[in-house]
């Protein structure tokens, strides 16, 4: 190790705080990006393993037009000697026994061995196929039995849909590899006519799997027979399709995910970027001294890069293990949220891949370079004689602050130049607001030194001398306060932003689920999806309810997923009432047109975000999978619809019942008679159905507010990323305070030597870091005010399709120049503290 | 007669001009000037008159604006940075008046960074080092950091580092100005001792009149300009500083 490098070490070593808090802000960074991602891939590959497993070695599937596909289909391909081909009917399920969700699949044991050999259902099995077929038995893996504390023999009751029913446990699957252990923790074997019976589907299958031969005439040649032999409605599709489409469902989620979490990074950056600062300026003597002495330029940038490195690199390792720690808490929260609004999954455990890690890495330490450079090069730019003096730089700075605000006005204006030019993507969203945060930083040290002076003459009435000082202070030390402020008011910004964003979105919604539930009553079956209910409520269940004294109305919904030209299709099916055309209120078309085509014939709607989506409008058809095969329908209107970002599809039940076979109710809405009591209605039709399955019956009211409770569940991720990017905002502070505090301990010792007390010191020193917080509060607002504009018309629309009104509620404003000035406060104190009770005979002794 | 030695500093038509907001203040004027290897040369003159500016054109820390700087056979005027900074780690040696020590280096470390700087093998760096510890009178603190040692014992370690590399030329900004009389008087000694012993030219920009006995010449800055002789202020402030003691 060379002197030189001796020298740095030791200089980061003396400052423990110093690094300690760096390497905070990187590992924050870093963590809170790597947990992110963690926790999304742990969820689609949760996912992906369960649809690979479930799939197993089949390379087509034969799927139904609603869903569900009439098992004589299977006997046909049997028939034209199409083998080997296994039925599958699978859905899912939990189990009371630890309250675990699991995918529930029904096989034929013996046509299914080629698809699924881990199962262990082939003839020379050793399990009882009397047993598994006749009886109802279920197969689990061993390790998922023994966590649950089950054994062969015990009953298990498994709850599909409101309706609970035995199977008997008959047999535990010991996969040979980790893979399949990880991939069949959460399933549930059972054979096909037990899943017909559990999911009510008696002679329906959910598919049939295929193995087509891989040699390519050959497999065109088996493809082109399957197809000969498919009835109407039923269609051949590659078994990858539906992974595809799984994971195209949640891209735009995931992508915000990320770009939120690369907030976090960016706040991080300017805490690096002002640690280095600060190890630059405090050794400005002394790296003038080294000059003096012949170190050269590069000799001095090499040296700061590398101190750079070190944090980063430090950060990066305790960020990336702090990331693993904080992506095993998120996991559950976004598999929550995924439940709650897209499928399915059920995540058991974290799936750490080497990728994520290395990138998180990677961005540590490139972001702590990239963020080191401006004073590495502020350190070896000047020439020697100018560093040894600092009031050089700061009164630069404030020369430069007008060109610098220019600048930042062209980075902006660059990043509204990226969204006139493009028009749906969701990068060129996100690239547009970083250009805004970053020509907004830049902009910064102007505002600073504008606001500080123009506040001057205030404080200095309010607080005499020292009202004075601590505004030229803020001035005179531009180097250290200006980034410090720009961290602040970047990180409160994006909280305006994202809170104005969520409250625009809320007050959308919840003024959409107003206009939207009229009825009375709603009920449907319990669902494990909240937002994408596809449940069928039981044909007695709903004669009885209908038949409930006080019913004056009842209205159906039935929710299918369909195959469309477009893509996959969420099918919603409604008996159009009186009132229908003011619960669906159209963005495009008339109700005067829409309604009476959608009621007579293969006309439909589309939801704002399928139009969007799949780009279809009024006048266009969409051709839809039907149990007739293909059928054209007329898109008539576009409605707004706020329960769905995959979009969904409107048609009349009369229609639905035309072209489909399926007779099912997903949900059912009823208005009470006048003369009844909405709660004694429900008390009602609750007694009405005991013993039968069990449905959810909720008042309007009572739907509302579960709405908004998934609502509020879905932006808690987003609520924990802003805090932690307010978190190293406050780091970023708080070592902005420090440094400066350490810088001015002559200032200090001078100021105690004139007969300033300690607690006028204190004074001193919290009215300028109030006064710091105070001016990033301010400017935070306009430029939270832009973030707002931005996520709401740009990025929520590019990503989602929804059209959403901006409110900018007063209390968010007012909570975020509070919280501004309490950070900055805060971050104050102990600063304040340290140079209020230090020597000032030491700090005039320090040279 | 012989011919005279080649000067190891030599100045011509040295001019150096800052921009203060619209207006240019020319600090050195047309200075032209020959140091010999070995003389001991003190420079004089004013707060402000521009004296530090002198050594650190000298040096190649700073690049005037017009004339010309030569040491030895090297002409600093037209080299770049880099290559002034190079000279100079090789070549030049530095005093100044807050001693300058790198405070998160050794005693020992800080005498040998300028000959790591110069590319020096590590064991030699460390007998070179160790020796001029002696020499100063230090040896026994070399493992110290700085900030341990009095005013004059750190003024001696920066003397050991401005000679550790051998350099042609010693520069010092004011190397008494923050000692007291006695302290100053003794690091004075050790300087001109060495500077004595290895033949290398020694140039100290300073208020101190107790320097000038000491000095083979005596320049003297005032109004930009270079003057050989010692002007009557000073000469009273010796003899003052003389009765005094």
């Amino acid at each position: 190790m060379t002197l030189l490098h001796r020298s740095s070490r030791r200089y980061l070593t003396r400052h423990p705080w110093l690094m300690g808090l760096s390497v905070l802000g990187v590992a924050i960074g870093v963590a809170v990006v790597v947990a992110i991602d963690l926790a999304n891939t742990s969820a689609s590959r949760a996912f992906e393993l369960s649809a690979e497993t479930v799939t197993g070695a089949a390379t087509h599937q034969v799927v139904g037009a609603g869903g569900t596909l009439d098992d004589d289909v299977y006997r046909r391909l049997r028939a034209a000697g199409l083998r080997p081909s296994a039925p599958v009917v699978e859905g899912y399920g939990s189990l009371q026994q630890g309250d675990r969700t699991f995918q529930v699949v029904g096989i034929a044991p013996l046509a299914d061995a080629p698809f699924r050999p881990y199962l262990g259902t082939g003839a020379g099995s050793d399990l009882d196929l009397g047993q598994f077929m006749t009886d109802d038995a279920a197969l689990m893996s061993a390790r998922t039995a023994e966590d649950l504390g089950l054994a062969s023999g015990d009953t298990l009751r498994v709850g599909v849909e409101g309706t609970t029913q035995p199977v008997v446990l008959s047999g535990l699957i010991a996969p040979q590899n980790e893979r399949t252990r990880r991939a069949v923790a959460n399933l549930l074997v059972v054979d096909v006519s037990t899943a017909q019976r559990l999911f009510d589907q008696s002679g329906q299958l959910s598919r049939i799997d295929l193995l087509a031969p891989s040699d390519a005439s050959a497999q065109e040649a088996y493809l082109a027979r399957v197809r000969e032999a498919l009835p109407d409605g039923a269609q051949l599709q590659r078994s990858d399709t539906r992974t595809e489409t799984v994971a195209q469902m949640t891209k735009a989620f995931d992508l915000n995910l990320t770009a939120l979490s690369l907030l976090a990074l960016i706040v991080g950056a300017f805490l690096i970027y002002n640690t280095m600062t600060f190890s630059v300026v405090q050794r400005r003597a002394l790296i003038g001294q080294l000059r003096a002495l012949g170190v050269t330029r590069g000799e001095v940038f090499r040296l700061v890069l590398g101190e750079a490195a070190v944090l980063g690199g430090v950060g990066s390792v305790f960020g990336l293990l702090l990331g693993i720690v904080l992506a095993s808490g998120l996991v559950q929260l976004l598999a929550q949220t995924i439940n709650d609004l897209y499928f399915v999954v059920e995540v058991s455990e974290l799936s750490i891949s080497t990728w994520t890690l290395a990138k998180g890495a990677l961005l540590g330490m490139g972001t702590t370079l990239a963020a080191a450079l401006p004073p590495a090069q502020e350190a070896t730019a000047a020439s020697v004689s100018t560093v040894l003096r600092r009031s050089t730089r700061e009164s630069t700075l404030r020369r430069r602050a007008p060109g610098w605000a220019g600048l930042g006005l062209l980075v902006a204006g660059a990043g509204s130049l990226l969204l006139l030019g493009t028009e749906q993507s969701i990068w060129a969203g996100y690239g547009a607001l970083f250009c805004v945060l970053v020509g907004t930083a830049f902009m910064i040290p102007w505002a600073v030194v504008g606001l500080s002076n123009g506040v001057r003459p205030l404080l200095g009435r309010v607080a005499g001398v020292i009202g004075r000082m601590a505004a030229r202070g803020v001035v005179t030390n531009l180097s250290r306060t200006g980034v410090a402020i720009a961290a602040l008011t970047i990180a409160i910004a994006s909280t305006v932003g994202v809170g104005v964003m969520i409250d625009s979105f809320r007050g959308t919604v919840t003024s959409w689920l107003e206009q939207s539930l009229q009825a009375d009553v709603y009920v449907q079956p319990p669902s494990l999806v909240f937002r994408r209910s596809t449940a069928t409520i039981d044909s007695a269940v709903a004669r009885r309810l209908r038949d409930v004294k006080g019913v004056e109305g009842a209205y159906s919904v039935r929710r299918v997923t369909v195959q469309a030209n477009v893509g996959r299709t969420d099918l919603v099916a409604v008996e159009p009432g009186p009132e229908t055309a003011d619960v669906y209120q159209l963005k495009a078309g008339t109700p005067e047109s829409a309604w009476p085509a959608v009621r007579a014939g293969p006309s439909v709607l589309v939801s704002e975000p399928y139009s969007y989506r799949y780009d279809v409008g009024v006048g266009d058809t969409l051709r839809l999978q039907t149990d007739r095969g293909q059928q054209p329908f007329a898109v008539k209107g576009v409605y707004y619809d706020y329960g769905s970002d995959l979009g969904v599809t409107l048609m009349s039940r009369s229609t639905y019942e035309q072209f489909y076979d399926d007779r099912g109710v997903s949900g059912l809405a009823f208005a009470a008679a006048d003369t009844t009591s909405v709660d004694a209605l429900i008390a009602d039709m609750r007694a009405s159905v005991a013993g039968l399955q069990d449905v959810l019956i909720r008042s309007n009211r009572a739907l509302r507010e579960t709405s908004m409770r998934v609502f509020d569940r879905t932006f808690t991720i987003t609520t924990v990323l802003r805090l932690l990017a307010i978190a190293v905002a406050f780091i970023g502070v708080l070592t902005a305070l420090m440094a400066l505090a350490l810088e001015r301990r002559r200032e200090m010792g001078v100021l105690r030597a004139t007969g300033m007390t300690p607690p006028q010191v204190g004074g001193y020193l919290t009215l300028q870091s109030s006064l710091m917080g105070a001016i990033a509060g301010i400017l935070s607002l306009p430029l939270g005010y832009v973030l707002a504009y931005v996520l709401v018309f740009v990025i929520n629309k590019r990503s989602f399709g929804w059209t959403l009104q901006l409110t900018v509620p007063g209390d968010v404003l007012v909570q975020s120049l509070v919280l501004a000035v309490v950070a900055a406060f805060l971050a104050g104190l102990y600063p304040t503290w340290r140079m209020a009770r230090s020597s000032p005979a030491l700090a005039l002794q320090d040279e | 007669m012989p011919d005279a030695p080649s000067p190891l500093v030599q100045l011509d038509a040295l001019t150096k001009t800052y921009r203060e907001g619209e207006q240019d203040r020319t600090v050195l004027q047309e200075i032209s000037l020959r140091l010999n290897r070995g003389d001991f040369s003190v420079l004089m003159g004013r707060s402000g008159a521009g004296k530090s500016t002198l050594l650190n054109l000298i040096s190649g820390i700073d690049q005037p604006t017009s004339g010309r700087v030569q040491i030895g056979d090297t002409d600093l005027t037209g080299k770049s940075e880099t290559a002034r900074t190079r000279f100079r780690r090789s070549h030049v040696g530095f005093v100044f008046q807050s001693f300058n020590l790198i405070s998160t280096l050794t005693v020992g470390e800080n005498v040998r960074l300028p000959l790591e700087l110069a590319g020096a093998a590590p064991r030699a760096n460390r007998e070179r080092g160790q020796a001029m510890l002696d020499r100063v009178g230090l040896a026994d603190r070399a493992d110290q950091f700085p900030d341990r040692l009095s005013g004059g014992e750190q003024q001696r370690v920066a003397v050991a580092r401005a000679l550790a590399h051998e350099p042609l030329l010693v520069l010092a900004d004011e190397p008494t100005g923050n000692l007291d009389y006695d302290t100053g008087q003794a690091v004075l000694t050790l300087l001109s001792d060495l500077v004595t012993d290895t033949d290398t030219t020694l140039l100290v920009a300073t208020h101190d009149p107790e320097v000038l006995p000491r000095a083979d010449r005596v320049l003297h800055l005032h109004g930009g300009t270079l003057h050989e002789e010692v002007p009557e202020y000073i000469r009273s402030e010796t003899r003052s500083a003389a009765d005094e003691r």
